[in-house]
C-alpha cells in the first residue's frame, strides 16, 4: 500500500508507460505528485524511484534543480510576477511588492491557510504583457494593482 | 511585404483543423509524400532556412548529417523546442497559440526528412495554455488521420529550468535528468535522445517549412537576404508603444521594426536596443540601421539570436539592466562549469553593489577580467553570455558604468 490512491497510481502507472522509455516519463510524473500534493516529499521520492527504476537520490536531483517542483508545499494557487528585463522595465518590482502587500506574505512563502504561494518568476515568455502574471502555470496578463486584487478576489 | 507566418493570423479560429485546412494546411505534408527524402532535404537547402531558435545552423544541414538508418539501425526522432525562455522572446508562445497546425506540419515533414516515427514536442512547463491548445491541435490531427501509426507525436512538459530550452540539456531533461547540457560531440543528430540519432528544431523553423515545401525553396530564400533565407519574427518588448510579434523579411533595419511597434513609448527618446534576447550585446542608439539577419548585428559584435528586441529608452540605467540581466543568468546557471556557476554569481554581487552605491572603480577591471575567464572556456552558451552581455554594455555606455563604479573598495 502507498499514500496515493488506487486512481493516483494508475495516473503515474501511465506517465511510467506513455513514453517510449520508462524514465522518460519522471518528470512529468513529478510535476503530478506536485501538483496534487502541492510538493514532491520523501514518501513520494521513495514512491517514484521505484515505480521508475531509478535511484532516489537522482529523483531528489530533479526535485532540488527543477523550480516548478518544491520539497515545501505551495499554496493550491501558486501566483508568479515575472521580473525578467522587460518585466522589470514596465515595473515588476512594484507589482511584486504589490501582491506581498496583498496576501501578506514575502516571495518565496504561502499564507497561513494554503490557499496561495507566491514567486518571482524569470522570464515567463511574456514580456508583451510585461509585466507579467501567472497562476498554477497559466499566464493572466498583465500585473496591476487593479488586475492582482481581481485575480485574488476571483480565486475560489 | 509577404508573410509566411503571420499571413492569416487575422483569420478566427485559425487554430482548429477546419479553418487551417481551409486556408491550405496540410497541403505541403501531401506533397511532401510524393517527395522522396533527398529532393525534401534539398528544397530545405534552397530556401537557406536557418535554425529561427537562435543558433542559426542550416536546417537542411540539420537533417543531412542525421546519421542514416543504414548505418544506425533503429529510432530516429524529431524533437521540437518550445521551451522558450529567453527574456525578450514571446514568438514561440503565439505561434503556438495562434496556428498549432502549422507547427504539426512541420513538424511531420521534417519527420518525413529524416524517417522518424516518433516525434516529441517538448513545451516548457509555464506556457499550459499552450500545451492545452496543442493537445486539442493533435488530438483533431489524429482524428482526421493526418497523425497516423507508425507516426506518432506526443508532448512533454518541463519544470521551470532555462537551461532545458538548449537542444543538449533539453535531451538531458527528456531523460529525466537535470537540464545539464552534454559537451559535443557527439551532436544529438548523431547521439541524442536516448542515445539515437534526433533532430531538434525550433517551433518557428518548423512553422516555415509548410511554406517551404508549397512555394519552393528559391521563393523563400529570395523573400530574405543572400545568406539569411525568408522571413523572421520579431518579438518586441521594452519601452514600446505596441509590444508584440511582427513578421519582417530577413534583413530589414531594426529601425523598421522598431516604427512597427510604435517607437519609444511615451515618445521619448531611444537610448539602446537589445537585438536578439538578453544573452545578445546591446546595441546603441546610433546602431539602428542594422540589417536583422544572421550578418547584420554580427558586424556590430551581437547577435539575431531569436529577434527578441527589447527597446530601452534613454530614463535607462545600463547598470540596471546589466544586473537585471546577469541576475536572471546566475539564477538560470546549472552548474555544471565553475566559470560559469563562480563567474555569473559574482558578477550579481558586483553588480548589485554598485546599484545600492558602493561601486569601486576597480571593480570595472574584475568584472573584464571575470568576463575574459568565462566566454569560451564553458560548454554551452549561457556561461558564453555570461561575460559578453556586461562587457558590451561597459564598452558602450561606459558613462553609465562610470557613474556608478567610482569608489573606493571598503576594506582600504
Amino acid at each position: 500500500m502507498s499514500h496515493f490512491s488506487a486512481e493516483q497510481e494508475q495516473t503515474l502507472m501511465g506517465w511510467a508507460r506513455r513514453y517510449p522509455y520508462r524514465i522518460m516519463g519522471l518528470l512529468e510524473a513529478l510535476r503530478q505528485v506536485q501538483e496534487w500534493r502541492r510538493c514532491v516529499g520523501d514518501q513520494d521520492e521513495e514512491y517514484l524511484a521505484k515505480l521508475f527504476d531509478y535511484p532516489r537520490n537522482h529523483v531528489h536531483e530533479l526535485v532540488t534543480f527543477f523550480p516548478g517542483l518544491t520539497l515545501r508545499p505551495t499554496g493550491r494557487y501558486r501566483v508568479g510576477i515575472c521580473r525578467g528585463l522587460s518585466c522589470a522595465l514596465a515595473g515588476s518590482a512594484a507589482m511584486c511588492r504589490c501582491m506581498e502587500k496583498s496576501l501578506g506574505i514575502k516571495a518565496g512563502e504561502t499564507t497561513p491557510d494554503g490557499k496561495f504561494s507566491f514567486e518571482t518568476m524569470e522570464c515567463i515568455g511574456a514580456c508583451d504583457h510585461a509585466p507579467a502574471l501567472i497562476v498554477n502555470d497559466k499566464l493572466q496578463g498583465a500585473a496591476s494593482e487593479q488586475s492582482i486584487s481581481e485575480l485574488l478576489e476571483r480565486l475560489p | 511585404m509577404t508573410k509566411v507566418l503571420t499571413e492569416h493570423w487575422d483569420q478566427p479560429r485559425l487554430h482548429e483543423l477546419e479553418t487551417y485546412r481551409r486556408l491550405g494546411g496540410y497541403e505541403a505534408l501531401k506533397k511532401v509524400l510524393g517527395m522522396d527524402r533527398a529532393q525534401l532535404i534539398d528544397e530545405a537547402k534552397k530556401s537557406n532556412l536557418r535554425g529561427l531558435g537562435g543558433a542559426g545552423f542550416a536546417t537542411s544541414l540539420k537533417w543531412s548529417t542525421v546519421t542514416p538508418e543504414e548505418k544506425n539501425p533503429g529510432p530516429r526522432y524529431v524533437v521540437v523546442n518550445c521551451d522558450e525562455s529567453e527574456p525578450g522572446c514571446f514568438k514561440d508562445r503565439v505561434l503556438a497559440t495562434r496556428n498549432p497546425h502549422q507547427l504539426i506540419e512541420g513538424l511531420l515533414i521534417a519527420a518525413c526528412a529524416i524517417d522518424a516515427k516518433q516525434n516529441f514536442i517538448f513545451i516548457r512547463g509555464e506556457y499550459q495554455i499552450q500545451y492545452e491548445i496543442l493537445e486539442k491541435a493533435l488530438a483533431e490531427a489524429r482524428g482526421a488521420g493526418i497523425i497516423k501509426p507508425p507516426v506518432s507525436i506526443d508532448l512533454m512538459r518541463g519544470a521551470g529550468a532555462y537551461m532545458s530550452g538548449l537542444d543538449t540539456a533539453l535531451l538531458e531533461t527528456m531523460e529525466g535528468k537535470k537540464a545539464w547540457p552534454r559537451q559535443p560531440p557527439p551532436f544529438p543528430t548523431a547521439s541524442g535522445l536516448m542515445g539515437r540519432p534526433t533532430v531538434v528544431n525550433n517551433v518557428e523553423t518548423l512553422c516555415m517549412v509548410p511554406s517551404i515545401v508549397l512555394r519552393g525553396g528559391e521563393w523563400f530564400a529570395k523573400l530574405g537576404t543572400a545568406k539569411s533565407g525568408g522571413t523572421a519574427l520579431f518579438s518586441v518588448s521594452g519601452h514600446v508603444e505596441k509590444p508584440g510579434v511582427y513578421e519582417f523579411a530577413m534583413g530589414t533595419p531594426l529601425r523598421e521594426i522598431l516604427a512597427a511597434a510604435g517607437g519609444v513609448k511615451g515618445g521619448r527618446k531611444l537610448k539602446a536596443v537589445i537585438p536578439g534576447g538578453v544573452s545578445t550585446p546591446v546595441l546603441t542608439a546610433d546602431e539602428l540601421d542594422t540589417p536583422m539577419d544572421w550578418d547584420g548585428p554580427r558586424a556590430q559584435g551581437s547577435f539575431l539570436g531569436a529577434g527578441g528586441v527589447i527597446v530601452l529608452d534613454e530614463t535607462t540605467d545600463m547598470v540596471m539592466v546589466a544586473h537585471n540581466i546577469e541576475r536572471f543568468l546566475a539564477h538560470e546557471s546549472c552548474g555544471q562549469c565553475t566559470p560559469c556557476r563562480q563567474g555569473s554569481y559574482w558578477y550579481v554581487r558586483i553588480l548589485e553593489r554598485a546599484l545600492d552605491g558602493g561601486g569601486v572603480a576597480a571593480d570595472l577591471d574584475t568584472l573584464r577580467r571575470t568576463g575574459e575567464d568565462m566566454t569560451g572556456k564553458v560548454i554551452c552558451a549561457l556561461g558564453d553570455t555570461v561575460g559578453l552581455v556586461t562587457r558590451a554594455m561597459m564598452k558602450k555606455f561606459s558613462n553609465d558604468f562610470k557613474a556608478k563604479f567610482h569608489g573606493e573598495p571598503p576594506h582600504g
